[in-house]
């Protein structure tokens, strides 16, 4: 993937592109394939080297494309540089650094004109000064950004901690009605901390559980917040507390954190609890039976609040949470619940399969 | 160990930083330590991670490194050390650590790169205001610096004339340069010629 042969490059070897590294391990990846290369402050430079570029006239058009993302101070074409047969060399030069990485990163590896640019930095072209001033503007920026860090950190350590304990209580009360959703719902993302809570609770008794005070809910919900806060901290490595609360995210978004350490724990849990080995298979089959069955049960169920036992529930479309003894008790949890509440009235579900048996018996009435 | 993919950036990356750390430690594939000091120095660019980063002690794995055979992962660790070394708290860290000499070893490296984060390192680790630090301002030190000066590369020259011009005292340069004229001995230049072998 060179632009330029090794023999060429070999005067300046940060010019020469790197072979993309095709050996990472599958969770270091990223979203583009990359060379195994770092960059330093000394690296980058307001001087941006642009090789590959079509020998067609089009100096104009490379530095207004290149002008999108700063203001340039000079440009010209480097006619000296070893280049491809049919290509041209530019150098062009940004006024602040911070507009050449920009321009570096999205330009590197684009096409242009039918052929295929290759960015990087030129330090060597800097003088003295714009060494010196790079260097300095760089320490000043870390200097000043772990500062503020610093300032903001121990400002928000005492209001995050206060705000936890109460917004588990009040998400608790606000979905009282909806507890099941709670259980089956991880993108709200508070749900996770309630898993424990759930787990606990033996699935026969589910349903009739729902029905009681809100009061036990919410004593349950916080103590399992508490616990899930003990369990971190004897994690060791994990410190989520500390670097929840160093980092600059809200609340809602904390409670993310936990299932990260939650989750190896509860969902063994869960599973040796709940689901037998031989129960899972079965239970997948099924999960995909009553996924057809469930857009129709929604339809046909809107209007019998009143045969329901247990509380409303809402929205019970797939949602996946992406573990797999997480989405099984889920499920049994869904199955459940249908099972109660499909054993009063047969006809919600006779009616579904009626209609699509309809269809056949009319067209063959009509043959 | 396939993890799940783009977790909230904040959430995820201390356990992502700690995943690294993890292989780094175990792997035995020199090309995979290389991915993943390559990757810790990368992240040592972005101020953000400091604390993190701190916290898993990639500070002391760095100068570790420094003392490997490979070349590669001595230009990655010097590279993450020059990344992270501006912030204050690192800077103090590395101090304590007795960072210094091997950083003042990387100076000799045939590897460019290596040579120019050595020598932004030993700028930051100088102590702000008019002060000189004497370990980082000794004779062969000086003296590296001013053969630094003179070389064909740019880049060195630039670095090797603010390192003399800004934190180094008018004396101590001037001492350098007359010892350098009786001794025989010096740190070589870096290899900056050569064409690099993949």
């Amino acid at each position: 993937m060179a632009s330029s042969g090794g023999e060429l490059g070999s005067l300046f070897d940060h010019h020469v592109q790197r072979a993309v590294c095709d050996t990472r391990a599958k969770y270091r990846e990223g979203r583009r394939p990359r060379a195994v290369k770092v960059y330093t402050i000394n690296l980058e430079s307001q001087y941006l080297l642009i090789q590959g570029v079509p020998a067609v006239g089009v100096m104009k058009e490379l530095v207004e494309r290149f002008a999108l993302y700063g203001a340039i101070e000079q440009y010209n074409a480097l006619d000296e540089y070893p280049a491809e047969d049919f290509t041209e060399v530019y150098l062009i030069k940004f006024m602040n650094l911070q507009s050449a990485r920009t321009a570096k990163r999205k330009m590197d590896e684009q096409s242009f004109f039918g052929g295929l640019l290759h960015v990087c930095y030129a330090p060597e072209f800097e003088t003295v000064e714009e060494t010196r001033k790079k260097l300095q503007v760089r320490k000043a920026y870390v200097v000043k950004t772990t500062e503020n860090k610093d300032h903001y950190v121990t400002k928000k350590k005492l209001v995050t901690e206060h705000k936890d304990t109460e917004d588990f209580r009040q998400d608790f009360h606000s979905e009282m009605s909806g507890f099941c959703k709670a259980a089956l719902n991880t993108s709200a993302g508070n749900s996770n901390p309630y898993l424990p809570y759930s787990c606990e609770l033996p699935l026969c008794y589910f349903s009739s559980k729902c029905m009681c005070s809100s009061r036990g809910h919410v004593d349950r919900a916080s103590n399992s917040s508490k616990d899930g806060r003990n369990h971190h901290k004897t994690m060791g490595h994990y410190n989520h507390n500390d670097s929840l609360q160093k980092t600059q995210i809200n609340t809602f978004k904390n409670s993310v954190a936990y299932p990260g350490a939650q989750k190896a724990i509860t969902s063994s849990e869960a599973v040796d609890r709940f689901m037998p080995r031989t129960t899972q298979l079965q239970e997948r089959k099924r999960r995909r039976e009553d996924d057809r069955k469930l857009g129709t049960f929604l339809e046909t169920n809107s209007g019998s609040n009143a045969v329901m036992i247990g509380p409303l529930l809402p929205d019970m479309s797939k949602v996946d949470m992406h573990d797999d003894s997480l989405n099984t008790t889920a499920n049994l949890i869904r199955n459940k619940l249908k099972e109660v509440i499909s054993s009063v009235p047969k006809r919600p579900e006779d009616k579904p399969e009626d209609v699509h048996t309809s269809h056949p018996l009319k067209q063959r009435r009509r043959i | 160990m396939a993890q799940k993919p783009k977790v909230d950036p904040h959430v995820g990356r201390l356990g992502y930083l700690q995943a690294l750390v993890t292989e780094f430690q175990e792997t035995q594939s020199q090309d995979a330590k290389e991915q993943v000091l390559a990757n810790l120095a990368n992240f040592a660019y972005d101020p953000s991670n400091y604390e993190y980063l701190r916290q898993l002690q990639v500070l002391d794995l760095f100068l570790d490194s420094l003392s490997e055979e490979n070349e590669a992962l001595v230009e990655f660790a010097i590279g993450g050390l020059c990344n992270l070394c501006p912030d204050r708290a690192n800077k103090e860290h590395i101090l304590q650590a007795g960072g210094v000499p091997l950083i003042i070893n990387c100076l000799s490296s045939p590897n460019e790169e290596t040579v120019l984060s050595a020598i932004t390192t030993l700028m930051h680790l100088s102590p702000s205001g008019r002060s000189f630090s004497p370990e980082l301002t000794a004779a062969p030190v000086v003296q590296c610096m001013l053969r630094f000066s003179l070389s064909a590369s740019a880049r060195l020259r630039n670095l090797a004339q603010i390192f003399l011009e800004d934190f180094c005292s008018p004396r101590q340069v001037a001492e350098a340069r007359s010892r350098q004229a009786h001794s025989a001995l010096g740190i070589p230049l870096p290899r900056s010629m050569a064409p690099r072998q993949r």
